[in-house]
């Protein structure tokens, strides 16, 4: 059985891999800075007492949660250029994984920002500071220590699904395993790497989350310019 | 010591003030001036009101009814603007409320740069300085966590005075604290007091009270009971229940 598995056509496809790969990192990045921030937006929006704010915030979290992302992605896709708007693949495949990454990012930084002491936003609120003021410097940076386990699961999730990106043509990662597995009849050498390169890829996240938690923790002496 | 009246504005002047908390009426028709370089200090029977009188002083709470001027500005007025007069009254929390993730000086430093707009160089210059007038000179770059009580305090303090506010308002300053850090802050406090603050401090320390306030306010359910000098108030006082109060929180 081993006999036929090919490691020399996959040396042969590194550099398409590569070129995946590169392409997959890149795009998780920008759509999970993306996710960011419409997390941010959607928690705050979530933790206003105004319904205004409230009830589209819940409706949108919902409606994400509640459908497949690939029918999100379809729609986005097919949908958007009968409606008029006629985007590039990749600058869909992006807006897909924010706009659905950003909806669980939302709960998990509304806990995040629940899970902060009244006091904090008092102190913040006494001294004088904005409502984006405080969020900026007091509330979110602890927000962001607190949540960063959850939000590399969510990270994690979010490279992974970028695969699906390979259905509308973006040659990232998972596409160059389906070009493998077309051209050369061989599937199981091109799924085989992909994983390899995924798992890769989660590593490097987790190595990611330990620095950041370190960088964002307490240092017992910092000079403070 | 000017007598505060009606037609006179105090530095914080309350006037017929009401509060209610659900069907608590929690703030009883209060009237109270409080005049520039004041020190007030406000007793009283826990869930007296004496927490929530304080807080609605730079909004923390909102008031029913009556009228509430800080600094010759009405709270609740559309002309006043909350946010900036905020920053000319310091506040004090119980727990202190220090920024975990601040350093001592970032934490006193934080508002002045990014509310008062002050250069950095500057306002560290200054937060070093306050730091080291509240006896933290050595504890610059710590941490909130590696600070015992009494230091978080202290630092609290500098914090507040970093905005060079008008006023500093104190909500049980030393409740938290474990008694031998009692006197660290007390001192700060008298210092502050001494160059001519404004100040209501919520407190039963009574040394505190005798040493530099001209006024104690006793609280019960909601309504001020009782008025007057420190001695007037500790030596004979007038009501019965300011009696019974007193005579549980000397006793021991």
């Amino acid at each position: 059985m081993l006999e036929n598995f090919s490691f020399r056509t996959i040396i042969e496809y590194l550099p398409l891999f590569g070129q995946g790969l590169i392409t997959t990192v890149w795009l998780s990045a920008l759509s999970f800075a993306g996710a960011l921030a419409v997390g941010v937006v959607l928690a705050a929006m979530n933790l206003q007492r105004s319904q205004l704010f409230r009830v589209p915030a819940k409706a949108y979290i919902d409606a994400v949660r509640a459908t497949p992302l690939l029918a999100q992605l379809y729609f986005l896709y097919f949908g958007l250029p009968r409606l008029g708007f006629v985007l590039p693949e990749l600058v869909v495949g992006i807006l897909a994984l924010s706009l659905n990454s950003g909806a669980y990012i939302a709960e998990i930084i509304r806990a995040g920002i629940l899970s902060i002491p009244r006091g904090q936003v008092e102190a913040g609120v006494a001294s004088g500071m904005t409502y984006v003021l405080r969020m900026r410097l007091v509330i979110l940076p602890q927000v962001f220590k607190v949540t960063i386990p959850p939000l590399l699961g969510q990270a994690i999730v979010l490279v992974k699904d970028s695969a699906l990106l390979s259905l509308i043509s973006v040659s990232e990662l998972t596409r160059a395993g389906q070009l493998l597995a077309s051209d050369r009849f061989m599937p199981a050498e091109g799924f085989l790497t992909i994983a390899a390169f995924y798992l890769l890829l989660y590593y490097c996240l987790k190595g990611l989350a330990g620095l950041s938690s370190r960088w964002l923790g307490l240092q017992p002496a910092r000079s403070s310019t | 010591m000017s007598t505060p009246s009606q037609a006179k504005t105090g530095m914080i002047d309350f006037r017929g003030v009401n509060k209610w908390f659900g069907p608590l009426n929690v703030l009883k028709d209060i009237t109270l001036s409080v005049e520039p370089r004041e020190v007030v200090v406000v007793c009283g029977p826990s869930g007296s009101g004496k927490s929530t009188l304080i807080r609605c002083i730079n909004g923390l709470e909102t008031i029913k009814d009556g009228d509430l001027i800080v600094d010759g500005q009405r709270l609740g007025d559309p002309a006043t603007n909350m946010t900036l007069l905020r920053t000319e009254i310091g506040f004090v929390f119980q727990s202190f409320n220090l920024y975990p993730h601040k350093t001592a000086l970032e934490n006193v430093t934080l508002a002045p740069i990014h509310v008062r707009k002050i250069p950095r160089a500057e306002a560290e210059q200054a937060g070093r300085d306050l730091l080291a007038k509240v006896g933290l000179a050595d504890k610059v770059n710590a941490y909130p966590s590696q600070l015992s009580g009494g230091q978080q305090q202290r630092v609290a303090i500098a914090r507040c005075l970093g905005m060079r506010p008008k006023i500093m308002l104190f909500d049980e300053p030393t409740s938290a604290l474990d008694p031998e850090m009692i006197s660290e802050v007390l001192d700060v406090m008298v210092a502050v007091a001494e160059e001519g603050m404004t100040m209501m401090v919520v407190t039963h320390e009574m040394g505190f009270a005798r040493k530099v306030a001209q006024r104690v306010v006793f609280m019960d359910a909601g309504a001020i009971v009782e008025s007057g000098t420190p001695e007037a108030f500790f030596s004979a006082p007038k009501t019965d229940r300011s009696r019974a109060f007193l005579s549980k929180i000397l006793r021991h």
